[in-house]
């Protein structure tokens, strides 16, 4: 089948020559080599290794970053990459955002020039694989209690805590690790082999099968003093990184809808019931043009950001409305698209099963669903209602 | 009218595709002449009725193919007016040959000529057509199986000419018709067949008819899924290949949706499945109720009478 | 070294539907432009060539400032010498205008071997590979399926196929290959922002075909069933008659 992109108001063509030369990228090589090949990797719980090595060569890592051998796109094309790959399935996706603004993009803005050219170049060409650990098994939404904290040894750092729901973590080369130094929180690089830090993987999971979830522990974890990231001290660090990922996100999301749509519109014209393609129903009209409905209002939101993240005019609540709203109805319009399949739409013949399932990590992860509301709250009100004493 | 046309030979006999071609320039009033690559299919050229005159064109060029010496040869023994060729890939290569050397345009695969001289050609593979006029001079080739032919009984006067080119192109290695299948991606007729095949080991008759055919042979979803022998890489639908040939035929597949999704733009469906209800008949063009053990042997032999 | 001149046509995505409007395919129903599948291997070809032999590549295009992106996705390879040739009425050239205006650009490149598709995706007629091949006074090989840098070339045959060499100038067209085609990288994509692309003019001749309009193929009658295996003669009948793809 034929993937036709759904974009009603035609908003690819406000794209450079060469971001459609990216998108086109990144499109076809998600059609060759991910599609082929997803429900095996989800099947099996793997990342398969090979995507890493295409998504180097193809030069899409850390695509917004420049300089350190990396791309240097523009924010736009960083989303419609993401955009793109989502569309083959949210795992590929998150590794990517994973490694790009989690990983790469603190080393590239917080780091030293050493860490830097350490670092970077190896990243973007997909040779090392990076994690970002902010997360805690008690501490989710609110990170800035978290308990993993690193001592100043003299002539080396002291980690103990953990982290949780780690993406890339087993995998990782290397984990950008937020921890508390003197109260403070710090970013940290820890490599895999330091004394002390290991990173088993999180197995049982629904969703996102074909990507690598882990904790990452550190017990007395010794690293040298160099592995400090000078730049930055307090949650800006962490939340920088994650505003650049959840911008992702807003596009990756449309692209796991878009797939779900093109699904669904495809189905609907070639599935008779009672003489009729189903797609010739009031009812299943009625849900495709609300999922074209929503779509393209997700798209113009996508779109106007990544305007603003590239002129930067850009605040971090216009990226809590994008993703809050772009994954909410991505997955409203997975949901959709399962009930059009009818009782196909539950089989791995089709993608909508697996991106719902997906969808359903994408709303709580980087920011939950609520959060993001909440942080549009205080926007509106001034008055923040994450915490309040009782 | 003048009408020369270039015979279509296979080795040293004539293609059945000459009679069609000359049945094309006789409807547009000609008696054309015949040229035969070497005087191979001469005589045959000269029993088609309707042939005015056949020039037996001898030269060394002929005993390697190299369109260029093949062309300068032709052009030649040819005369002015309207060179008509068959849309095989020699063909085309000769005739657009001719066409350039006289400085005159060339249409090929035309599939309805009339006098004028107005031709219509598919483009887009067949997604629509395209009708054009040449008033002067041109070459024209045309698509085989499209134009009745003539009949026999003629009885056309016979001359040789020498003539030859210059040939560049050396032969380093002749190398049969390799064994190897064909990919159902590859391919322009496919051969399908289901879990109704009963067991893997029958696909061989599928192979056979694939054989004949220059066809491959794909699968349903559920053949690949029960039989480890039917690899995936031959599963046509939603999970496996997505297909476009002009000719599928489905044997012993009932047509789930998942199915139809990989094969349903096929040109022309054949489906032949015991069970009248079977949704594939649905898709199909042309749907065959039978069991695939009684209607494959006559299939094969019918397309081996036609081929 | 090796000096290659790849003629590339932007056609209609293969996938796209086909739409015909007052007598004309609507072109503005085309949603995605690419390179002639053929051509895609030529190219491939070419670029393998260049590499073990060294030498050059001039990708060549007709048409609009649309296909401008063809030539693009060629810098995208690494190909720096970029022709776009540029006629008002290019839609209606006929054999001879579209092949003495590539020959043109051929000679004008300097290429030793010009490597192109057996045939365009839109206008399936496979006459100019031969020739712009006359106009050169090159021999041509058609329909290659295999090549490699020392100049030799796989061609079908009745009864297989066959390996060919050639002296240069030559032309060879390509049917699929069984080489894979690389996909550009950003790094490449970058290098195509900054890439030249000289438009020059056909300088033709007057055509000598006129075009009288594009239509809809005829409907496919609705399909039928048979009853039995005594009704597979007249299938196969229908099928070289009716259908005519045996």
């Amino acid at each position: 089948m034929v993937y036709e992109a759904l974009d009603f108001y035609d908003l690819d063509s406000q794209l450079t020559d060469e971001e459609i030369m990216v998108r086109d990228m990144v499109r076809g090589w998600v059609d060759a080599e991910v599609l082929p090949k997803i429900e095996k990797a989800c099947s099996e719980g793997v990342f398969p290794d090979e995507w890493r090595v295409a998504l180097g060569e193809m030069g899409v890592l850390g695509a917004p970053l420049e300089g350190y051998g990396c791309p240097g796109l523009s924010y736009v094309a960083y989303g419609v990459i993401c955009r793109e790959l989502e569309r083959g399935d949210s795992g590929l996706r998150s590794f990517a955002s994973v490694q790009g603004s989690l990983a790469m993009y603190p080393i590239w803005d917080f780091g030293s020039e050493e860490q830097k050219q350490k670092y970077l170049p190896g990243m973007a060409s997909g040779d090392l694989i990076g994690c970002f650990g902010l997360t805690e098994p008690d501490y989710g939404s609110n990170p800035g209690d978290m308990i993993t904290k690193a001592e100043d040894k003299g002539d080396h750092f002291l980690l103990n805590g953990a982290k949780m729901w780690i993406t890339n973590g087993t995998i990782s080369d290397l984990a950008v690790v937020w921890a508390k130094l003197d109260g403070v929180i710090r970013g940290f690089i820890v490599e895999t082999g330091d004394e002390g830090y290991s990173a088993p993987e999180m197995t049982g999971k629904y969703s996102l099968k074909a990507s690598v979830t882990s904790e990452l522990v550190f017990q007395d974890c010794k690293i040298p003093k160099d592995r400090i990231l000078p730049g930055v001290k307090g949650l800006k660090g962490p939340f920088s990184c994650l505003n650049n990922a959840r911008f992702g996100i807003s596009w990756g999301a449309l692209g796991a809808a878009q797939a779900c749509f093109s699904s669904a519109k495809e189905y609907s014209l070639s599935r008779i019931q009672f003489d009729h393609p189903i797609a010739s129903y009031q009812l299943v009209q009625n849900k495709l043009a609300w999922m074209l409905r929503e779509i393209t209002k997700g798209q113009l939101l996508a779109f106007e950001l990544g305007r603003k993240k590239d002129n930067g005019s850009w605040i971090p609540e216009h990226i809590s409305l994008a993703k809050m709203n772009n994954v909410d109805i991505a997955l409203e319009i997975a949901r959709e698209a399962r009930d059009i399949h009818g009782a196909n739409g539950i089989l791995d013949e089709y993608c909508i099963m697996r991106h719902m399932a997906n969808l359903e990590s994408v709303k709580t992860y980087e920011g939950t669903h609520d959060i993001h509301n909440l942080i549009l709250g205080r926007h509106i009100t001034g008055i923040q209602s994450f915490t309040r004493s009782l | 009218m003048e009408i020369t046309i270039i015979a279509e030979t296979q080795g040293d006999n004539l293609h059945p595709v000459t009679s069609q071609l000359v049945g094309a320039a006789t409807s547009l009033g000609a008696s054309p002449t015949v040229l035969c690559a070497g005087g191979a299919g001469a005589d045959a050229a000269a029993g088609i009725a309707g042939v005015g005159k056949v020039l037996s064109v001898v030269g060394d060029c002929f005993s390697t193919f190299d369109g260029g010496a093949w062309a300068a040869a032709f052009d030649a023994a040819a005369g002015t007016g309207i060179i008509i060729g068959a849309a095989s890939a020699q063909g085309r290569d000769v005739v657009a040959r001719i066409a350039a050397r006289r400085s005159i345009p060339v249409v090929q695969d035309v599939v309805a000529i009339s006098q004028g001289l107005t031709m219509t050609h598919p483009i887009y593979s067949g997604k629509a057509m395209q009708e054009v006029t040449v008033g002067g001079d041109c070459a024209v080739t045309l698509r085989s199986n499209t134009f009745p032919p003539a009949g026999d009984g003629g009885s056309a006067e016979s001359a040789t000419v020498q003539q030859s080119g210059d040939v560049k192109i050396a032969v380093q290695e002749a190398i049969a018709k390799a064994s190897a299948r064909l990919d159902v991606s590859d391919a322009d007729i496919i051969i399908s067949g289901g879990r109704g095949m009963g067991s893997p080991d029958n696909f061989e008759h599928l192979y056979a008819l694939s054989d004949k055919l220059g066809a491959a042979v794909g699968a349903s979803r559920a053949a690949v899924d029960t039989w480890d022998e039917i690899p995936h890489s031959m599963q046509v639908g939603q999970t496996g290949k997505t297909v476009n040939p002009s000719l599928y035929i489905a044997v012993g597949i009932s047509g789930a949706i998942q199915h139809l999704a990989g094969m349903r733009t096929s040109k022309y469906i054949v489906a032949i499945n015991k069970d009248p209800e079977a949704p594939i008949f649905k898709v199909a063009d042309y749907g065959i109720v039978s069991t695939w053990e009684e209607a494959l042997p006559i299939l094969g032999d019918e397309i081996a009478k036609i081929l | 070294m090796v000096e290659i001149a790849v003629l590339l046509k932007q056609v209609p995505d293969t996938n796209a539907k086909i739409v015909v409007v007052n007598g004309r395919v609507d072109e503005s129903a085309i949603a995605s432009w690419v390179t002639s599948p053929y051509d895609e291997y030529a190219f491939e070809a070419a670029l393998q060539h260049t590499e073990a032999a060294g030498g050059s590549i001039t990708a060549i295009t007709l048409g609009p400032a649309r296909a401008d992106k063809v030539l693009k996705d060629a810098a995208a390879l690494g190909v720096t010498k970029l022709v776009r040739i540029w006629q008002d009425d290019w839609q209606d050239l006929d054999s001879n205008q579209v092949q003495s205006a590539l020959a043109n650009a051929v000679t004008a490149a300097g290429a030793d071997l010009v490597y192109c598709g057996k045939q365009s995706a839109d206008r399936n007629q496979g006459s100019t590979g031969p020739g712009i091949a006359e106009i050169l006074g090159a021999a041509c090989i058609t329909e290659v399926s295999e090549s490699d840098s020392a100049g030799s070339y796989l061609r079908p045959t009745a009864s297989g196929s066959e390996r060919v060499t050639v002296s240069s100038p030559a032309v060879v067209t390509f049917t699929k290959t069984q080489n894979e085609l690389r996909r550009p990288n950003v790094r490449g994509i970058m290098m195509a922002k900054r890439a030249q692309i000289e438009v020059v003019g056909g300088d033709v001749s007057a055509s000598q075909v006129n075009f009288n309009g594009h239509s809809s193929p005829a409907q496919k009658p609705p399909g039928k069933t048979y009853e039995g295996s005594d009704s597979v003669p007249e299938v196969v009948g229908l099928l070289r008659d009716e259908a005519k793809v045996l």
